[in-house]
């Protein structure tokens, strides 16, 4: 099944030349949860501390169901 | 009182070209704290007394010389408590919305106030030439500043400091647009920090008033030194490992938000008619980073650093030092207007911190004025060969200049989108509250923050109650409203009591009430917990409250731009919402003891206003 990731702030060290203008492409089987991805990302998961999919907050326990979502990862971030 | 304050307030009656020294005393100290609680508790006294003359408040003139201006720190401000270099500033008259004016600042100048000698500055009347004071090691002077008149912030500071000698002296200005009596000028200090809401620098211009210096040696005794010392250094470190204060802030700057609020379909674009930006990378805080950043510049004694020093190596907008931009002034300059280019956004929020003005006042209001122009409601002859449509680059920083001179149409984008869209005959277009220009979240998106826009009693401001804390950078549900009252009201609260102690509101992502407890408390050497401080806090929103009531302000004033009232959002995750304010506003009005948007008889008496 067809993802695409977004990394953001401190998460790009890893993945420098991704971002929102340049997904990461991925295949992945069914039922994978977020936390099996972050891991297959290379990510502790402390690490990432919002998930959204599809620009909705999700858990690191629930199940990418959908082809083509996109799969936004951020760190602890905040400002005003 | 002898911990915490410097005992010592100055008014200034500038008409008379006297002042004099006044106290405060400690049963008023515990029930407004300092800061803005105090600088409201004075408002109200004020108030009082110019209606006993039969003078009527409402219908006041915001740029009269009775109008009171009021520059305050609080038992926090300059202690070795992080992040506390900050202080408060009040009209009581905003020139911009005509209800209260109110704006808090990073920096050194509320820190260097108290090593002055001062808590706190009163200043009413009207100079007749310009004049500019300095507070030195507790030796106040008013001095003649036609010089002065005409220099932009950084000249100012800059030639003050010289004159004076004091190269780390604490200046707050004000820049050409405060002198022209823009309604969105902001007062500045160390440069590049503003009281930046509300048209302050034009009360001060008003005036006649173009800066004061404040330096000295005093420090502030602290009741319970070793308790003290022990909970700086719990709280730094609490700073230190909490991921937004210790990694998020420091390394990206809020600009870090304009990536994840995108991506929730929540960044307002083309004056809030959609809210996803396919172009938002372009000005983030991780494009600022890379390609934009000299260095952080924390404010004094911070131990975040969220300030960043900036450049613009090449192209129109080549700027070889400034600082910023911050996430509010790259949406509202770059992103409201769809322009997406960083170089433009920092060269616009440069001209923002010379000239001394408000960049979420000036990039909304350009925003307005470009869909007014796109749906043909603009004479071409208004606007003299100025190409508004969104996304040009080039008419943001023109008119952001512009607007500082009143030239052409810059007049219209200074006088703010409230007036502007009326002129225009729509005023639906301007995407603000009570007059001030909202900040940077579409409230479709997360209610509870719509909540605080509307009942905000400056108006449309994020930081009067930051429910985005909770609602998107935390767990609570963002489209519910269920519960949304609740933790507007307690944000409200804790906000009121953060700008009353004073130190920085970013210090809340990782301290709570009860780490406040922890300053206030060996600071002053009262016995404080967490819930006499949030009751504190809701006794100075409340006054605050009655105070904008004086001004007219009702039930009626709570409410949002229609647009985010029926229609839906069009597009992204956020797509088909609303707000739903009414059921929220009835649940808060409940909770807060207010009968349409005025505090009720047994909320005055039971928080002690009566």
């Amino acid at each position: 099944m067809k993802i695409f990731v977004k990394v953001f702030a401190t998460l790009r060290k890893k993945y420098p030349e991704v971002n929102d203008l340049n997904p990461l492409e991925l295949d992945i089987d069914k039922d994978t949860t977020l936390a099996q991805l972050i891991s297959k990302l290379g990510f502790e998961q402390e690490e990432v501390r919002i998930i959204l999919v599809n620009g909705h907050k999700a858990s690191l326990d629930d199940i990418i169901k959908e082809e083509m979502s996109i799969i936004s990862l951020f760190p602890a971030v905040g400002g005003g | 009182m002898e911990f915490g304050y410097m005992n010592k307030w100055l008014k200034i009656n500038l008409t008379l070209g006297e002042f004099k020294d006044f106290s405060i005393s400690e049963d008023i100290l515990r029930k407004f704290i300092g800061g803005k609680g105090i600088a409201i508790h004075l408002l109200w006294k004020y108030i009082t007394k110019l209606e006993e003359k039969g003078i009527n408040v409402m219908e006041f003139d915001a740029l009269s010389p009775e109008n009171m201006l009021i520059f305050a720190t609080g038992p926090v401000t300059g202690t070795r408590s992080p992040n506390s270099g900050r202080h408060h500033v009040m009209a009581m008259k905003s020139p911009l919305t005509g209800s209260i004016g109110s704006g808090n600042s990073g920096g050194r100048w509320g820190a260097k106030l108290k090593f002055a000698g001062y808590d706190g500055i009163v200043v009413i009347g009207k100079a007749e030439n310009p004049v500019y004071i300095s507070i030195i090691d507790g030796i106040v002077e008013i001095h003649d500043a036609t010089k002065l008149w005409g220099m932009n912030s950084i000249e100012t500071s800059t030639e003050l400091r010289k004159k004076h000698d004091k190269k780390r002296a604490g200046v707050s200005c004000i820049g050409p647009a405060g002198e022209n009596l823009i309604p969105m000028a902001v007062i500045m200090n160390e440069e590049h920090r503003a009281a930046g809401r509300t048209g302050l620098g034009a009360v001060m211009g008003s005036k006649n008033l173009k800066a004061i210096i404040v330096e000295g040696e005093r420090k502030p005794i602290i009741a319970q030194q070793d308790k003290f010392d022990i909970k700086v250094k719990e709280h730094v470190e609490k700073l230190k490992e909490n991921g937004v204060t210790g990694t998020g802030l420091p390394t990206y700057g809020t600009a870090v938000l304009v990536n994840i609020i995108n991506q929730n379909g929540m960044l307002p674009t083309n004056n809030w008619q959609t809210v996803v930006n396919p172009e938002a990378e372009k000005i983030s805080g991780e494009t600022l980073t890379e390609e934009y950043l000299i260095n952080k510049h924390p404010c004094w004694g911070c131990v975040v650093a969220c300030g960043r020093k900036s450049k613009v190596d090449k192209g129109n907008y080549k700027t070889t030092y400034t600082e910023g931009p911050e996430y509010e002034s790259i949406w509202a300059l770059g992103g409201s207007t769809s322009m997406n280019n960083m170089g433009a956004v920092i060269r616009a929020n440069h001209y923002c911190d010379i000239l001394g003005m408000d960049p979420i006042s000036i990039g909304s209001t350009i925003a307005a004025a470009m869909e007014l122009n796109e749906k043909g409601m603009i004479p071409e002859e208004d606007l003299q060969g100025i190409d508004l449509r969104f996304g040009n680059a080039d008419a943001v920083v023109e008119l952001t200049w512009m607007a500082a001179f009143r030239q052409g149409f810059g007049f219209w984008i200074g006088e703010g989108s409230r007036k502007m869209c009326q002129h225009y005959g729509a005023p639906d277009l301007s995407m603000e509250v009570k007059g001030l220009e909202m900040p940077a979240y579409d409230p479709r998106g997360a209610k509870g923050i719509g909540l605080n826009y509307a009942t905000g009693n400056r108006g449309g401001c994020h930081v009067t109650g930051y429910t985005i804390a909770a609602e998107i950078l935390g767990d609570v549900d963002r489209f519910t409203t269920d519960g949304k009252a609740e933790l507007t009201k307690i944000f409200q609260d804790f906000t009121s009591l953060v700008n009353s102690s004073v130190n920085c509101l970013f210090l809340t992502f990782a301290l709570g009430l009860d780490e406040y407890a922890e300053m206030i408390g060996p600071i002053t050497g009262w016995e404080v917990d967490s819930d006499e401080l949030l009751t504190t806090g809701e006794r100075i929103t409340n006054l605050e409250r009655m105070i904008i009531n004086k001004m007219g302000i009702t039930g009626k004033d709570d409410t949002l731009p229609k647009r985010l009232l029926e229609e839906q959002m069009p597009e992204g995750p956020s797509a088909g919402q609303t707000v739903d304010l009414a059921t929220m506003k009835e649940e808060y009005y409940k909770l807060r003891g207010w009968v349409d948007g005025i505090p009720s008889e047994e909320k005055v008496i039971e928080l002690g206003l009566k």
